[in-house]
Order: C-alpha cells, then structure tokens, then sequence
C-alpha cells in the first residue's frame, strides 16, 4: 500500500502555552512536542512522504521538526513538506481542513500514492496505522474514520462524535456534539482515497465548503452520497485541547498504563535529540511518582510531576502536581502546587504558587516569578 | 569523486580487544563499551573531535567489530555524516600485494589505510585512542603543534612519581621539547605520561610509516617504534600538557572509577550542563524515566527510560532499565536495558547490558575503605537466577 501522510498542526486555545507556538509543538510527557506522535504514526507504518499543514506560530513547529530527519523523512522524493497558508494566493488563510488541503493539492498530486492518512496532532496515541489502512480496503468505503470510546461524556464538546449500532454500522454521526458517553469520539484519524480525496476537495472548494467532519463526512454519509466505516481504536488516546485536559493528561504518564501503551504500545516515538546529560539526582533529593527527563539536576523535592529536560530542582524546593517544562530553574526553598512552568522560567528561591487541578497556574515562557 | 583538502583529520584507533575488561569485551569491542549512563567510550573521543572543528574521522576497527560498527553507522549522531565530513569505518583488508591482513599493531593500523587519508591531502593527522574518557580540545594541541613547527606533538599529563613507571614517559626540555621517550622506565626522570594522543605533520607520518612497514623486526606501534625512530631522526617533538580530567578505562576497576567521578556534586569529571562541548551519542527513542512513590534515588545519574521502584545510591542507572520494589543498587555501574527483580541487592557491580538480576538475588558486597575493592561483574545478557549470589570479585 502506497499511503501519504498529512498532519494537522493545529492552533490552539491554551492561552499563554499556545500564543507563540502551534498546538503540535506544545511541549509533552518531558522530552515530546505533541506532533511527535502523529509523525511516529506515521513513520512506524512506513509512510515516507508527510505533508504537515500549519497556519499560525509555526516557528516552534518547523524548529522541532526540521527536515524530518528523526523520524525518517530526510529524503530526495517525498519526505516532508511544509503547507504553509502562503501556498496559494487565492486562499487567505484555512478556514478548515478541507482549504488547507486545498492549497496543497500540487503536493498530493505530484505523488504516486493511493491512500492518504490524515492525522491531527491534538491527539495523543501510539496506533498501528497499518491495521486502520487494512480495514479500510478491506470495508470498501470511501472514508474511514478512528474513534475512540470513554471519552464522550456529555460535557466535552466533539468535533465529531459517532453512535454505532450492534452490527457496528453508524446509527448516528453528529459535529461539534456535547454526545453522551454511548458515542465514540473521533480520533481526526481519517483514511480515504488520495484521488476521492482530491476530487471531493476540488468540488467542495467550488461550493465555499470547508469543514472536513461537518461538509465533507456528515454532509455526504446523510445524503448517501459517501460510505464511512468506523475504526474502533482500543488504546490510549488523549485529547489535549484545552489547558485542563493538557495537564490532567501530562500527569496520567504516572499511571503505568498509560505511560506503557503511549510510549512501548506498538512502537518507540521518536523525538528531535537534545544529547543531553543523564539526570543527576543530588544527595537530599526526594523524587516520588514523576516522570523525569535527561539533563535534569534534582537537589529538591517533587511528586506528582512531570519534569522536562535540564530542569534544575534546588535544595528544599518542593514541587507537586505539576508540569515543568525544560530548562526552568526553579530556586531553593519554592514552594509549587498545581502549576504550569513553560520553558526557561526562573523561580526565585522561596516563591510560593499554588494552583488547583482544573485551574493550574501557568508562566510564560522566559519568565522570572 | 571529489574530495575537499582538509587541514587536519582524525585517525581513531578502535581495534583492541580490551581483555582486561573480561566478560564486558567478550562480544564487544571496547570503544563500543557503555558509559555513563546514555554513552558508549567511544562518543567521548568522537564528539571532542567534533568540538574541535575536526570533521573527517577515520575508525579503524579489527577486534569484534559488529556492535561498534552498527554504533557509528553513517556518523549522523555526531553530525558527521555532511557532504564534506564522514565517520569512515576502517576495517582491515585485503590487498594484492601481501602488506595486508589484520592491523599488526597502531601504526600497521594507519599504515594501511594511507590511502584513505591521502584523499583529504591533510597536512596534519591527530591520532587518537577509542578506550579514553575525557573532553579535550584538539584544535588547541593543533595549533600548538603548529606554532612550534614540530614534527609531531604527545598530549602529556602530570602523573605521580610513583605512578609514573606504568606509562610511557616523555622527558623534555624546558621549551616542551622531547628528548626521549622511555615505554614503563623502572626509575622514571619524569612524571610526563604519554596519553595516546598525537598530531603529526602527515609528509612527516607517512615517511615513516612506510618505513616501519619495510621493517622486519618492528612491532609497528606508535609507542614503541614511531616516536623513538622521529627522535633518532632528529626530528623536532614537542609534550603538549593537558591537565583536564583523563582517563584509561581499560579495567574493570578503572572503568567502575570513571563512572563513580560523573557523581557528587563536584564531580571530579563533570559532564552536566555544558552546552558548548556535549558528548554525543546515538539515540534510542527512549521516554522519559518514571520514579516511583517509593522509589529513593540519591547522588545518582539515572538515564532515559527508566523506571525506579527501588532504592539507588551513587550508582549510574543507564537507559531502559528497571530496578524493581524494594531491589537496592549501591556504588554500581548498570548499563542499558538491565532488569534488576524486586527485592535484589547490587553493591560494588558493574552490571553488562541486558543483564538480569532475578528476585531477592545479591550482587557483590561492601567494603570497608582500606579493603581491596573486587567489583563483581555480569556479561551482557547475564542471567543471575532468583536468590542466587554473586560474590565480590565474581562475574559470570
């Protein structure tokens, strides 16, 4: 099977950890940015040709992921390619999947494959792609869809959320949907036809619709006019998309089982090199479920954490319940609950910040509390 | 094809068999040992290359090749696999006119491989070791080298009197120049150890070397036939001092130590926080380390990977191992992707890749200061059986 990658980068509302970087370069699990997921997706069912689509902040982005090399996409044919909004000049900016594929129709083109995989780098999993690809061919629909269920629960609003019957055929597909918790929600993991894809686009586009779930999958399947399988995914899928589901779903690294299926699950996920030092724990450390990067020096306290590369804890400094991102010092005595530290914060020694778990704080980027 | 003239190039030499690392070099060859936590020996003398400017190594391999080989790959790690710059694995060949076969000794090692180095049209050649930990600026000793107008330069380093008739001492002028070079002198005149490392001027090295080959009764070695025969000649030698951390890990004693100077919190080789001269190494892909609740790490390095359940003291912990609940690690070297079952106790260890240590099992023992230290030590993929013990000194 000859498949393309396309990857959505996404912008994201998390206030301060999203105003200068795209959600797929949003920092995870100590040593990840989230995209590196969807890239190790990808890579690990051997597609080598990956069109990553970004529309905003995408310095970060292109900085992380550069010429794909970790993952395998160095290469002369195919590889990885950028789709910035400046692709085309007759679209201003995406205003949905469907305009941002749009723009990058020369990239599709110009490849021999048949399928494409459209990815999105909100959600976090560790999936064999190859099992969707083959359910895909072997169901003869036009889209697949991954969905995943226990994540619907009647407050969480979809983007698309899908109700199977007892054959496992769709009894209801509905978007953006606070769906009750016998949905399934979908994973933006889709699987069509490159040439359908390209075809539905170009007509789409012509029509001024835009909206992958709303226009091109609900409007279709109720019109009779597509046929969409659905993909039940059985592991771990995390959905970061606001602040609090950001750090509930950092902090679920500490449960073995998450932390196995996202990380061992069905194979390693690959992140750009720092070659940093392993981490030094000091003589008065006292380090209790966390999840700890290389580079790290640790002389304080932490529980409840995860802790991100060349992070410096100092002595009788004690952090809990909290996110720390790399290189962030965080001086002797402070005292951190419920917090969020971005990259390069200093904390002066003795600060006190306490957040709760639904509202943790978070500080900027290169700011000194 | 074209190849860019480089001022000066690197020759590592990577063959020896290491013996006196026992079970760690049965399947391995020594530069290719781990160190640590995340590195192997090798990256040590590679990325000192790389900090100093020198983008053209040449790896000459003989001794159970396979593991290093696979290590170095296409140099990329170490960014050295650019359109002007290569990590060339130099294995031993065979020639159509007899002057081939294994590597007979260091310099047979460069001898033949003239050709690759011809290529470049350095006018200096760095020789170094695979077998050394510490970091070192070779473009400083290059351009000293350059600015005396030697023929060739040893790094040296003070070593103590008593010490001294353990190396092969270079006796100087008070300009630095040699005059002599004594291999383990019983009454040593000075206390400059050779470490290993050379720069040559190549029009200077090549002459020689090729005149070492057509000696019968030459071991063909740096040491003992290349540097005495430049001095016989008359040519100008300069000891360069170095008196940064160094060390031959050679020994399973003194690998354990090199390990052990990574700790503390002035570590006698510190290796933390310096953006500027990183060691590089191959990368695994693995994840973040997860710490368990009652997990007690104390002056520790712990490497990516891991999950500690149990209790670490000055210990090195490299990537992807599990120390189980319970289990104890003091004082011990544990290399990647050991298990170490719950309840286990390793004291005084180097642990080989791979190793397990199953439940409530004991590895080594405690020493008091003036004791004999015997590090016990597990091959790679060592299977110490539940309950069973390894005692101080004892390796399977």
């Amino acid at each position: 099977m000859n498949v393309m990658g396309i990857i959505f980068a996404n912008d994201a509302k998390m206030g301060a950890l999203t105003d200068m970087r795209t959600l797929a370069s949003l920092p995870y699990g100590g040593r990840y940015r989230q995209v590196d997921f969807a890239l190790s997706n990808l890579a690990a069912t051997g597609v080598c040709h990956v069109g990553l689509i970004t529309r905003h902040n995408y310095q970060s982005l292109i900085n992380h992921v550069g010429s794909g090399e970790e993952w395998g996409l160095e290469l002369e044919e195919g590889g990885l390619e950028y789709i910035t909004p400046y692709a085309a000049s007759t679209v201003d900016n995406y205003r949905g999947k469907l305009e941002s594929i749009y723009t990058a129709l020369p990239i599709l083109e110009k490849g021999d494959e048949d399928l494409v995989v459209m990815i999105d780098a909100a959600v976090l999993c560790n999936i064999d792609l190859k099992k969707v690809l083959q359910a895909h061919v072997q169901s003869g629909r036009d889209i697949t869809v991954v969905a995943k269920d226990g994540i619907a629960n009647g407050k969480k609003q979809l983007d698309l959320a899908v109700k199977l019957n007892d054959d496992g055929e769709i009894a209801d597909l509905a978007v953006d949907y606070c769906a009750p918790k016998d949905y399934l929600a979908g994973m933006d993991i889709y699987v069509l036809s490159k040439s359908w894809l390209m075809a539905q686009v170009r007509e789409h586009i012509a029509h001024n619709l835009y909206h992958m779930d709303r226009d091109l999958v609900l409007n279709l399947w109720q019109k009779g006019e597509a046929t969409v399988n659905v993909y039940p995914f059985d592991g771990v899928a995390l959905f970061n998309e606001t602040v609090e589901e950001y750090f509930r779903n950092s902090l679920a690294l500490i449960e073995k089982e998450v932390r196995h299926d996202l990380f061992v699950g069905n194979h390693p996920v690959y992140t750009k090199v720092r070659d940093r030092v392993p981490c030094y724990y000091g003589e008065e450390s006292e380090i209790k479920n966390c999840i700890i990067a290389d580079g790290c020096v640790l002389n304080g306290k932490a529980e409840n954490c995860v802790i991100f590369r060349q992070v410096t804890i100092d002595k009788d400094a004690k952090v809990e319940n909290s996110v720390i991102m790399n290189d962030t010092v965080i001086g002797e005595g402070a005292q951190l609950k419920y917090v969020i530290l971005d990259k390069d914060v200093t904390v002066r020694p003795g600060t006190k910040l306490f957040g709760t778990a639904t509202t943790p704080i978070i500080i900027k980027r290169g700011d000194t509390v | 094809m074209y190849f860019q003239k480089k001022r000066c190039i690197a020759m590592l030499l990577a063959g020896g068999q290491g013996s006196r690392l026992k079970v760690l070099t049965e399947k391995t060859a020594k530069p290719a040992v781990p160190f640590g936590g995340k590195y192997r020996i090798i990256d040590f003398p590679l990325s000192n290359c790389v900090n100093s400017g020198i983008d053209t190594v040449g790896i000459l391999t003989q001794y159970q090749p396979l593991e290093l080989n696979e290590y170095i790959g296409n140099g990329q790690p170490w960014g050295l696999n650019k359109t002007h710059s290569c990590a060339q694995v130099l294995p031993p060949y065979e020639r159509h006119d007899k002057k081939s076969g294994w590597y007979k000794g260091t310099a047979n090692a460069i001898y033949q491989n003239i050709d690759f180095i011809e290529r470049f049209d350095p006018d200096y050649v760095v020789v170094l070791s695979g077998d050394h930990i510490y970091k070192m600026d070779y473009a400083a000793m290059v351009a000293y080298h350059e600015k005396n107008g030697a023929s060739c330069t040893i790094a040296v380093r003070d070593v103590p009197l008593k010490e001294a008739s353990r190396f092969g001492i270079l006796n100087t002028n008070p300009d630095g120049s040699i005059y002599e070079f004594e291999e383990k002198p019983k009454k040593p005149k000075s206390t400059n150890a050779s470490m290993g490392i050379y720069v040559f001027n190549w029009s200077v090295l090549r002459e020689f070397l090729i005149a070492d080959e057509e000696d019968q009764n030459s071991s063909n070695d740096f040491g003992k036939n290349i540097i005495p025969n430049l001095l016989n000649a008359g040519h100008k030698l300069m000891a360069y001092s170095f008196n940064g951390y160094w060390k031959d890990v050679g020994t399973i004693d003194s690998l354990w130590e090199a390990n052990m100077e990574l700790l503390g919190d002035n570590p006698e080789f510190n290796i933390r926080g310096d953006e500027r001269n990183k060691i590089y190494a191959r990368n695994n892909a693995q994840p973040s380390s997860y710490i368990d609740a009652h997990a007690k790490i104390y002056n520790s390095f712990i490497a990516e990977g891991c999950e500690v359940y149990g209790k670490v003291h000055h210990s090195v912990i490299s990537l992807g191992c599990t120390i189980g609940e319970g289990a104890v690690v003091e004082d011990s070297v544990v290399m990647p992707g050991v298990v170490i079952e719950p309840g286990a106790i390793v004291r005084h260890a180097i642990l080989g890749e791979d190793s397990r240590i199953g439940r409530n099992a004991v590895v080594g023992g405690a020493f008091d200061s003036k004791e004999k230290m015997q590090i016990s030590v597990t091959a790679k993929g060592a299977v110490l059986a539940p309950n069973a013990v390894l005692q101080p000194g004892e390796m399977i």
